[in-house]
This record gives structure tokens, sequence and C-alpha cells, in this order.
């Protein structure tokens, strides 16, 4: 459904892209995860057809986005991670304008657009304005719009940013709905945990290239043991964070009562050195190992690893 | 043979247009716009009439009826001089405005292509233009009252209106494409138009000037030799302030103080002369053409360029 083939977008001097392959097969849920800056927006945008790459290309079922970007555009609904809303309009005049764009109009237009509308649980306020909606209320419009054609690939930039945790909990049902109905969906996201619930596949970029792609399982499994380490302490809790912090493969380090929890970068010996200097110091420890793994840890890990061979701090 | 489909196609009207007038009609800044436009035409429309009739009998001692057509002149002046100040502030924030509310990139990612946002853009501040003119006739009708005054006249009247407006309207969306802030946009097309109607005349004046220098010595010997910027008169034919003129001169006189008008600047082809209306709305609109395919061209995210702040 959607292929990438090296993919090199630059702002200047800075590469937002770099080579970038991806390939995504019809009716997956992608979640497409990386840090701020790692080239998720750039990408999801040169897929949209909202900007140019310098080489290589996008090919959404079979057709290159380059050669002809107006078919593409049928085929892509594309919702934004920041999006303005038109005043004076109400929710379903809102669908109504965007099924006319496409040509559907009349009782078509009204009978996709209420459909759509029943879709993202908007029905009550179907004859409100748009500007009177909430933030949540928004976002769902937003992706009922982008379904108003019909589109073969959906791309969703951060679609449940900012909102509650009731409407990110909507905005999941409405995805699941969606992938039940065979769209293919390409999804950015911080959230972590519901990404890991919803996608089929997961690939995790780092500085615009791919780390790696795969099930959730799959690259869990790929990537050992490597959940985060924990450690119940019994005195001297202060020193052991200290030492801790002086790790550099320690990271994203937190404190819970007696409990202390790290994305820990080391290998199983570097681990044994770290308890070593711990106890050595006179740090009683009750409990010293690792969780099972998540993909939380596993994308701190990557971004990580990608942060001590670049030599750059995050 | 056309299909039904095609013929639908032709028949719809453009979805921007049709969204902008229903979110235009629903906004109280129309119904003020509507309201200043047509109570300063008012009272200009009636400061003229008071000036013709009542001011002339009551100190001159009589009405002089070649006058009155100056109250069409003054009418039709302030009409025009609204038309200038309006259509940039309808025009310069639409595309920019849309990037603003952050609803521009949705729309490109439509099939919508860029020349048809504009187009749609466009077409909605000249139907803004459009009701203006419409609900100013009963003003403009005051001059019926008198006589002096062909339908025809009024009907070549709003067709420089109308002109007028594609052409500022396509500088002010240009402008708006080109720069991010609407700010920007409003500043650089309020800038053209005095550019326009200001600084063309200024340029001519200085050509003017310069030309008399060169000319002085010749004076001095006696042979009077009038100024002549030449071919650089043409620069005035897109001013539409100058075009007005032609217009107005031509309807309520004869046209030859406009062609004496010109010639205190130099000496043109009698046919630019004499068809300087036509020719003008004729150049305003290929500009229009021109700036609309530049701004499209600017809009379409696959040429991409950097936007001016």
């Amino acid at each position: 459904m959607l292929e990438i083939k090296n993919l090199t977008k630059r702002y200047g001097k800075f590469t937002a892209l770099n080579n970038l392959n991806l390939h995504i097969n019809p009716g997956e849920i992608f979640g497409f995860v990386g840090p701020n800056g790692a080239g998720k927006t750039t990408a999801m945008k040169i897929i949209a057809g909202l900007l140019t790459c310098d080489t290589g290309e996008v090919y959404v079922d079979g057709i290159g986005v380059k050669a002809n970007p107006q078919e593409i555009k049928k085929k892509i609904g594309y919702m934004p991670d920041f999006f303005g809303v038109y005043d004076n309009l109400k929710a379903i005049e809102y669908m109504e304008f965007f099924a006319s764009i496409y040509g559907i109009e009349g009782k078509e237009a009204r009978d996709i657009s209420l459909r759509l509308i029943d879709l993202v649980d908007l029905t009550d306020h179907a004859d409100s304005y748009v500007d009177s909606l909430s933030r949540g209320m928004k976002q769902r419009l937003c992706l009922a719009r982008s379904l108003i054609h019909n589109p073969e690939l959906l791309i969703l930039d951060e679609p449940a940013s900012g909102l509650d945790p009731r409407a990110r909990y909507e905005m999941k049902e409405i995805i699941k709905k969606l992938h039940e109905q065979g769209k293919t969906i390409v999804i950015s996201s911080h959230i972590l945990p519901e990404l890991a619930q919803m996608c089929t596949n997961i690939g995790i970029i780092e500085n615009g290239k791919m780390a790696v792609t795969g099930t959730v399982e799959e690259i869990l499994a790929a990537k050992g043991s490597m959940g985060p380490l924990v450690m119940r302490i019994g005195e001297n809790l202060e020193l052991a964070v200290r030492i801790l912090k002086e790790d550099p493969r320690a990271k994203n380090i937190s404190i819970l009562e007696n409990s202390i929890s790290a994305i820990y970068l080391g290998d199983e010996k570097e681990q044994a050195n770290l308890l070593s200097a711990i106890v050595s110091q006179g740090v009683k420890v009750c409990c010293f190992g690792r969780e099972s793994n998540s993909l939380e840890s596993l994308f701190l890990q990557i971004t990580g690893q990608e942060d001590r061979e670049g030599g750059s701090s995050k | 043979m056309m299909t039904g489909r095609k013929v639908n196609q032709i028949l719809r009207l453009n979805p921007i247009y049709k969204k902008e007038l229903k979110t235009g009609v629903r906004t109280f800044k129309t119904s003020l716009i509507l309201l200043g436009y047509n109570g300063l035409l008012a009272l200009f429309g009636l400061f003229a009439f008071y000036l013709t009739f009542e001011y002339g009998s009551r100190y001159g001692g009589r009405v002089n009826y070649s006058d009155i057509l100056q109250i069409y002149a003054i009418i039709a002046a302030t009409e025009f001089g609204l038309v200038l100040f309006t259509v940039p502030a309808l025009t310069s924030g639409s595309i920019s405005g849309e990037r603003e509310k952050q609803t521009l990139e949705i729309l490109l990612t439509t099939g919508l292509k860029p020349i048809k946002i504009l187009r749609g853009k466009l077409a909605s501040s000249i139907s803004m233009m459009i009701l203006l003119a419409f609900s100013s006739l009963p003003i403009m009708g005051l001059v019926f009252s008198i006589g002096g005054i062909t339908l025809s006249d009024l009907g070549a009247f709003m067709l420089l209106v109308i002109v007028i407006a594609i052409f500022l309207g396509s500088i002010g969306i240009f402008f708006s494409t080109l720069f991010k802030r609407t700010t920007a946009a409003t500043v650089a097309t309020y800038g053209t138009l005095l550019i326009l109607v200001v600084g063309t005349f200024i340029l001519i004046w200085a050509a003017v000037m310069l030309d008399e220098i060169k000319f002085s010595t010749v004076n001095v010997n006696g042979i009077y030799q009038p100024p002549n910027v030449g071919n650089l008169l043409l620069v005035l034919l897109i001013n539409p302030a100058i075009t007005c003129y032609a217009l107005i001169e031509a309807q309520i006189g004869t046209g030859s103080n406009f062609i004496s008008f010109l010639r205190n600047f130099g000496t043109l082809s009698p046919f630019i002369e004499q068809h300087w209306f036509i020719i003008s709305i004729m150049i305003m609109l290929g500009l229009s053409v021109i700036l609309m395919w530049w701004a499209a061209k600017l809009l379409d995210p696959l040429k991409e360029r950097k936007h001016k702040k």
C-alpha cells in the first residue's frame, strides 16, 4: 500500500530524513514512533504531498507521489498534528464543504457526512458551530473529514495530542473501527503503550533513519530483555541515585518511595559492575533486576543508543 | 458530446467560493462594510447635490445646469475610491489568513488545485464588490433624476469597478500567498496600490521635470518645446485612478480634457489616447492573470520555496 524508498529531506544543513525506507502492507496500522525532530512529520507531509523530498520516492498503491500527486490525494486522508477550523461553519457544513471539494454534492454529501459524523460519535453536535466544539471533538471531526472521500490510506499525525484520557480512548476506538473496515493507517504518537495496543506494526525513526521496524513482539524479542532496571533500596537511597546518575548508561531515572527505576543501556556485565559499585559504597540493596520489556523502554533504548553513537546528549 | 458528469462539473460552484459566501454573509463585518460603503457614498452624493443646487441657488443666485454632471463625477469617483480601499482589505488575508488559521494545509492535501483555491478566493472578493456596487445603485441612480448619464455609461462604470476589483484582488491574493503574515500582505498590497496610483504619477512628473531641464536651453532661444516623456507615459495605463478619470471624463464631457491632460506630459499615438479605457482594462486583466498564475505556483507545495515572513 505504501512504499518509501531512500527518502532524503534536508532543511539547509539539517537532515530531517536520511535515506528512509519503509514498506506498509494494505490493512496494516503502522505506528510511527520517534523523538521530536526525528523526521516523523516531515515523512508524513511528503507522503501527503505537502512537501517535496530531495531524493527518493513515495509510492501509494504503486503510484509515485512526485509523478501523480493529484491521483495520490484521492487515495490519502491526512490529519495534521495542528489544524484549524472555520468559524461560522457548522460541523455538518464543514463536512459538506470538504465533500464538495471531492465532487460529492447534495444528498450524497449529506448522507456521507452524517454517517462519518456518527462514526466519530458527534451526531448530537452535527448542527453545532465547529469553533464551539471541544478540542477532542474537533480532533474527531478532523478525522471524519479526512475520511470524506473514502481514502484507502490514512495518515494521522499525532491524532491524540492534547487530548484527555477519555478523548484518547475514544480516538483509539475509532481508529480500531477504521482498521476493521480495512483501512491502511499510518499513525504517529508519543503515547507508546496505546500505539503498542493498536498497531499491527511499528517503526522507530531516529535522526531521519528507520532504526527498526516490525511487530511489537518481533522487535521486543529481537532486542532482548532490556526492560527498565528496577532497584529497591534499604538504606542510602540518595547515594544510590547519585551513583546511578553518574553512570552515562542510565537514562530516565525515576524514584518512587524507596524504589529507583531507570532505562539502563548497559549489558549484563556493566549491570553487574553497577550493582557492585552501589553495594561497595554502602548502599543496602534489597532488590535489583530488569522488568519485562515494553515499547517505551525499547524506544528509549534505541533512541538512547543513537544518542551515544552520535555523541550528542538529549 | 459532453457527458452529464462534465456538465455537472462545469455548473458546479467552486467549493471555496461557496464556503466563503456562506461564512461571509454570517459575519457582522459584511453588514458593517455594506453600511459604511453606502453611508459614505450617500454622504458624498448628497453633499454634491447640496453644492450644485442649494448652495448654487442661495449664494450664486442661479443653478448652472451644465455643472449637474459633476454630481455623477463626484459619486462615481467616491465609489471608485471606496473600491480602491476595500478590495485590498478583502483579499490580502485570503491565503495568509488560511495559513494563520492552520486550515491551508488541509486544503492542500485535498484534490483541490492551488489555482482553484485562488480562483474561489478571488471570486468571493469580486462578489463582495459586485454586492457593494449593486447595493449602491440607488445612490448612483440620483444622477438619473437630472439626466445626462445613460445606462450604458453606468454599465461601463460597473465594468471598471469589476475590473479594478479583479486587478487589486489578484494583487492582494498574490501578496497573501507570498507572505506568511496577513499584516505583511496587507501592507504590501496597500503599498502597491499607492505605487500604482501615486508612484506612477510621480514617475511621469519626475520625467517631465528632467525633460524641461534638458530643453531649457532651447527655450532661451525663444522656441517653446513642450515636455514629452514619450512611451513612459504608457505606465499610466496601470494607474486605476487615471483610467477612472479617462472613463468619467469621456462620459461627462467629450474626452478631450483627458487627452489635453495627457499632453501636458507627452504625446502618444491617437489610438491609445482615444481607447485608453479599453486598453487599460485589458492590461489590468492580463496582469491579473499573470499574478494569479504566479500565486498558484507559490501556493503549490510540490514547487517548494521559502515564504517571506
